[in-house]
């Protein structure tokens, strides 16, 4: 394991900016996650760390060697690819033993051989490696395209949604799998996903990227309590923050044109009030539920406890609890 | 108004008239409709491949000759078909039939994957280049056996002035159409110049088939452009491999047009494919009934064998 070091890097397909300036340490035994929407420039960011793609300009540095011009093979890096990426002609156990036989490793047999087993057992996946990797159901290739990675040791493994094609439950399963496995390994690892679980429950730290651009980086906490921007603030939180004009409320700061409120900065309480809101809807999700408000044509999104027996028609009102501020542009304002 | 709604009732009736028909129709069931619409093909199918086939077998049992078609036929049991597989002359046919396919078949398929490689790498103008490589497959065998004739051509004939050019013999010191050694590769090379492309084709669609990011993933797993080569690209395109292996095989088999216009067989019966010993035995010789046995011993050669081939395909498909 190592660390590795992107620096000022940039990277336009034809007219499309797909990353500007990306600047980014990952520590080694860090797990680091880059959140953010399609297109945003994730998955290039990490094909360019691997060597699939070259930078416009900047440079990668892996454990304090330049490796920005060099080829996959020679950077020592291991990729989880989204689509799974397995060798449709072999079986689960040649999958995963096909990067320990690359000559230039010369792993004997015997130790690929245990090495893949071992592998296999961390991701129960032990009684399949005689399958072709075309009869697995979607979890199980995944597990398989994870141990393709996790066989080797490489500097950094690279993740490019590795879980997202899995049904919610498997999902659930594996994040705290891989989670336990990168605490045990001690692994680097630079995940990229547009799920913020994922991201909240995994990472170290989250870097959340948007139009090329790293907004913000920090732990799980920095990235939510203290987000930067508006874009930033909408990445993470469920139900999504509200982010509602200024002027409905009394009281904003100088210069505050957005505010931001979650769930927490929410207080509600039946019957109206200086803020009066019309329920509009109530989801419930058994411990919890999702009141959809009405404030002044504004749409508001909040959990209620389901005991409280909101239902839709009533009238509440809101107040404000330390909420988050943002100017005209959507940039953070001190309160 | 009123001519607009006449107008209208009009048609209205004459609607009226048809759902007779439609309901007559939509009375049948949609198993007797099924046979309804296959029935014409299943009769032409019967009529022009069925009966001929059966039709020779039982041929094949007698003395019958086409054009003697008036003198009484005599069964003769499996008597033609012990004399072909005894007859020196046919093993000898069968051998020259087993030369050209096989050599047709590996030059081709070597040739045919090596060019789909160099295509599929993408390379400026391979659009041009695809169509250019194509164009040989889209002429009439008819056409090209005719030219390649006058490119043989010991005197005038551009294809020995290539070869002197290279290799410093006279032009018309060698006759490829003429020649005992030379007239099997004649053969060879005027079917492989046609066919090749067509390999090619088929091998460049397994070539596209091969997703890029497996070669990613392998890239990143450090396995050199050789060992991809070995390991990805040639595995999963080897079923479309054998497929044009399989066409080309049974293809050339059956040859005939081609060789005949090139050679008509000869010189001597070098170059007499079993096509072409069949052809003079049916329509030279008139022996219909040796000709059907003749014939009927090919058909299931060609049967047999792309049977087992097909087996072999459908397991490496599987693999």
């Amino acid at each position: 394991m190592a660390e590795v070091e992107i620096n000022a890097v940039s990277k336009a397909f034809g007219k499309t900016q797909a990353l500007s300036d990306l600047s980014l340490t990952v520590g080694d035994g860090e797990f680091v996650a880059l959140l953010g929407p399609t297109g945003a420039g994730k998955t290039t960011a990490l094909r360019l760390i691997a060597g699939l793609e070259q930078p416009d300009c900047g440079s990668i540095r892996i454990d304090g060697r330049s490796v920005t011009g060099d080829a996959p093979a020679d950077r020592d890096v291991a990729f989880v690819f989204q689509q799974y990426s397995l060798y449709p002609h072999l079986t689960v156990f040649e999958n995963m033993a096909f990067a320990l036989r690359a000559p230039t490793r010369r792993v004997p047999e015997a130790d690929i051989h245990a090495k893949v087993q071992e592998v296999a057992r961390l991701l129960h996946i032990e009684t399949k490696l005689d399958n072709k990797a075309t009869q697995l159901s979607g979890g199980q290739m995944q597990r398989v395209a994870i141990g393709r990675a996790l066989v080797r040791s490489p500097s950094i493994y690279l993740m490019d949604e590795p879980l997202s094609s899995l049904d919610a439950k498997l999902r659930g399963e594996l994040r705290l799998e891989l989670k336990r496995i990168q605490v045990d390994l001690g692994a680097t690892i630079l995940y990229v996903t547009h799920d913020q679980t994922e991201a909240m429950t995994m990472a170290s730290r989250i870097g959340v990227i948007e139009g090329g651009r790293l907004m913000q980086i920090g732990t799980p906490r920095e990235i939510y309590e203290n987000p930067i921007n508006a874009h930033v603030a909408a990445r993470l939180g469920q139900p999504t923050i509200n982010l509602l004009p200024a002027a409905l409320f009394a009281g904003a700061p100088v210069g505050v044109e957005t505010i931001g409120a979650r769930t927490e900065h929410l207080t509600i309480a039946r019957g109206g009030g200086d803020i009066s809101a019309t329920v509009k809807r109530v989801e419930h999700l058994g411990d919890q539920s999702h009141l959809h408000l009405d404030l002044a044509g504004r749409p508001v999104v909040t959990l209620a406890d389901p005991e409280a027996g909101f239902g839709a028609g009533d009238v509440v009102s809101l107040r404000l609890n330390e909420p988050l501020f943002f100017d005209a542009k959507g940039w953070r304002v001190a309160a | 108004m009123n001519e607009l709604s006449a107008s209208s009732r009009i048609t209205y009736r004459a609607v009226m008239v048809r759902p007779g028909v439609a309901r007559r129709i939509r009375g049948l069931s949609d198993r007797t409709l099924a046979w309804l619409f296959i029935t014409p093909t299943i009769v032409l199918l019967l009529a022009i491949n069925i009966f001929p086939l059966l039709w020779t077998i039982y041929l094949s049992f007698t003395n019958y000759r086409a054009n003697r078609a008036n003198v009484p036929t005599i069964w003769l049991g499996a008597d033609w078909y012990q004399s072909i597989l005894t007859d020196p002359d046919i093993w000898a046919a069968m051998q020259v039939t087993a030369h050209f396919v096989i050599w047709t078949v590996v030059i081709e398929t070597v040739l045919g994957f090596g060019l789909a490689y160099l295509i599929d790498k993408k390379f400026r103008g391979h659009g041009m280049w695809t169509t250019i490589i194509l164009l040989p497959m889209m002429l009439s065998p008819a056409v090209v056996g005719n030219f390649w004739t006058f490119l043989y051509q010991p005197q005038i004939g551009l294809f020995n002035y290539v070869v002197a050019f290279f290799t410093g013999r006279a032009a018309s010191s060698f006759q490829m159409l003429g020649d005992v050694t030379l007239s099997p590769w004649a053969i060879v090379i005027v079917d492989t110049w046609m066919w090749t492309p067509y390999v090619m084709l088929i091998c460049l669609a397994g070539l596209r088939s091969i997703p890029d990011y497996i070669y990613e993933a392998a890239e990143v797993d450090r396995a050199s452009k050789w060992r991809q080569f070995w390991s990805i690209t040639l595995p999963m395109a080897l079923p479309f491999i054998m497929l044009a292996v399989l066409f080309r095989g049974i293809e050339n088999f059956k040859m005939f047009d081609m060789v005949n216009l090139l050679t008509g067989g000869g010189p001597g019966s070098t170059t007499e494919v079993a096509s072409i010993t069949l052809k003079r035995a049916a329509f030279e010789s008139w022996r219909t009934g040796y000709s059907s046995a003749f014939a009927i011993i090919l058909f299931v050669t060609v049967f047999g064998l792309a049977n087992i081939y097909v087996k072999a395909l459908n397991k490496v498909k599987s693999r």
